[in-house]
């Protein structure tokens, strides 16, 4: 029924995907993708601290990497991270979309396009707008969008964004999140 | 963001046979989806209506299509992008590249806005080595050519290029190399450092591409090409090197997709750093 989630975060993200991606069964049946903002011009280390807790790969992929299930794809460091048809990962350097390089917006935007309705979008805690209007794209194509509560966010700006531009299908403290993850049918 | 234009595929590949027809720019092995959002880009920002105009509108007005080819290619980079790379070009790799050779061929395979190569030229400046070494530098259109030879510089990076030419160790500072005009705040940089550089007009990097190459620069490229042209493209700069030349991608990519693998030997894998092998 599904074939990715796509998460998007900012600051005070990090602690709720390290609890998502600790509480995934190990053969979690689809792909994670992850576009978070983080620090452009250090390379290394944010996939490792991801990966200590997780219970399924985290990668930083290369560009035209197949995307395969039970493993999570963190955009890296000053890449925008695309999909692309033939569920492959597309890189690029364009400029950056709402002061970001990755924006959320560019990878929920193709995500959107290539998995239409079978797209679960996730946005959590963030500082700035990126993000709201990729989430409305992925309602557009008919998936389902999930916004933490922002009364749960440290900073709520991004969640309150993304419900402004869209009803949401499900709004959830970060435990409904990973419930209704693990119990996902697909 | 809101009103953004949305082209389809077919929509799309209607841009790139017109172009292809009308002009002989092939973009049909071009990555899809950064390829259709620049061309949304486009659409959007000139407010034309859909594909179709843009299409007559290419097709009719040679200056806009001049414009045009400006817009759609991605501006790849800031000044000294991956300062380690920069550090490791300073410390080793160039120090290698300029040994037992006389004027060293180095390419800047790129159809970039500049940054790679201003950078690279402050790079060799300061070691004191900028008239020993040949540099050439692709060139996609004739707008960017004239903005590159002007130095003009998007300004709203400045913060970035300095930090960046900070943690590349260069040794003087980046002010010193560009111009800020007082009255309209636009940036330029020192056009000397480019005076010696051999443009090369290229409506694809594997057309009229430079033989005799000690190092190619070809970082962040293959990101906007398919499998195909990723292929094809790698296999004319495999030409142009010579045995023992160093080719450089972004941190990103990887020979490991593409035919090119074996060609080739990992000199530094942090950096994409390769070495052509012999023979």
């Amino acid at each position: 029924m599904y074939k990715a989630v796509i998460i998007g975060g900012s600051a005070g993200s990090f602690q709720v995907i390290t609890r998502l991606l600790n509480s995934l069964p190990p053969n979690f049946p689809l792909p994670v993708l992850l576009s978070l903002h983080r620090l452009k011009h250090i390379r290394s280390g944010f996939v490792e601290a991801l990966s200590i807790k997780s219970s399924i790969p985290v990668i930083e992929p290369y560009d035209k990497d197949q995307i395969k299930a039970g493993k999570a794809y963190l955009a890296p460091a000053n890449y925008h991270m695309f999909i692309e048809l033939g569920n492959r990962i597309a890189l690029s350097t364009e400029g950056p979309v709402n002061h970001s390089r990755p924006s959320i917006d560019l990878s929920f935007i193709t995500a959107a396009q290539v998995y239409r309705e079978k797209l679960i979008g996730i946005i959590l805690s963030g500082a700035n707008k990126d993000g709201a209007f990729g989430i409305k794209k992925i309602k557009d194509y008919g998936g389902i969008v999930i916004v933490q509560d922002p009364a749960e966010c440290q900073v709520k700006t991004m969640t309150e964004a993304a419900l402004k531009l869209t009803k949401a299908d499900y709004v959830m403290k970060t435990d409904e999140i990973i419930k209704f993850l693990q119990n996902l049918k697909i | 963001m809101i009103s953004r234009y949305e082209i389809g595929i077919v929509e799309t590949r209607n841009v790139i046979k017109a172009l292809l027809d009308t002009y002989d720019y092939d973009f049909r092995d071009y990555a899809l989806t950064s390829l259709k959002r620049r061309l949304e880009d486009v659409i959007t920002n000139n407010g034309l209506k859909d594909s179709e105009v843009l299409i007559n509108r290419l097709q009719d007005n040679k200056v806009f299509f001049e414009q045009f080819l400006k817009d759609i290619t991605p501006e790849t980079t800031e000044m000294f992008r991956d300062p380690s790379l920069w550090r490791h070009l300073r410390e080793d790799l160039i120090l290698d590249v300029v040994k037992n050779t006389s004027k060293p061929k180095v390419w800047v395979a790129a159809f970039d806005s500049g940054e790679e190569l201003f950078s690279l030229c402050i790079l060799l400046k300061e070691m004191c080595l900028l008239d020993q070494f040949q540099i050439y530098a692709s060139i996609f259109s004739d707008e960017t050519l004239k903005k590159i030879q002007q130095g003009r510089i998007d300004v709203k990076q400045l913060e970035i290029n300095e930090a960046n030419y900070d943690r590349s160790n260069c040794i003087s500072k980046y002010s010193e190399y560009h111009h800020i005009a007082p009255a309209t705040g636009s940036l330029t940089l020192d056009t000397k450092l480019i005076k010696d550089v051999t443009f090369i007009k290229q409506n694809t990097l594997y057309n009229n591409a430079p033989g005799g190459i000690r190092l190619a620069l070809f970082r962040n490229q293959i990101i906007y090409y398919n499998q195909i042209l990723q292929d094809k493209t790698l296999n004319s700069i495999h030409n142009s090197l010579v045995a023992g030349g160093y080719l450089i991608l972004g941190t990103k990519e990887t020979l490991e997709n593409t035919n090119a693998n074996n060609k080739f030997t990992v000199i530094n894998e942090t950096e994409k750093i390769y070495k052509k092998k012999t023979g």
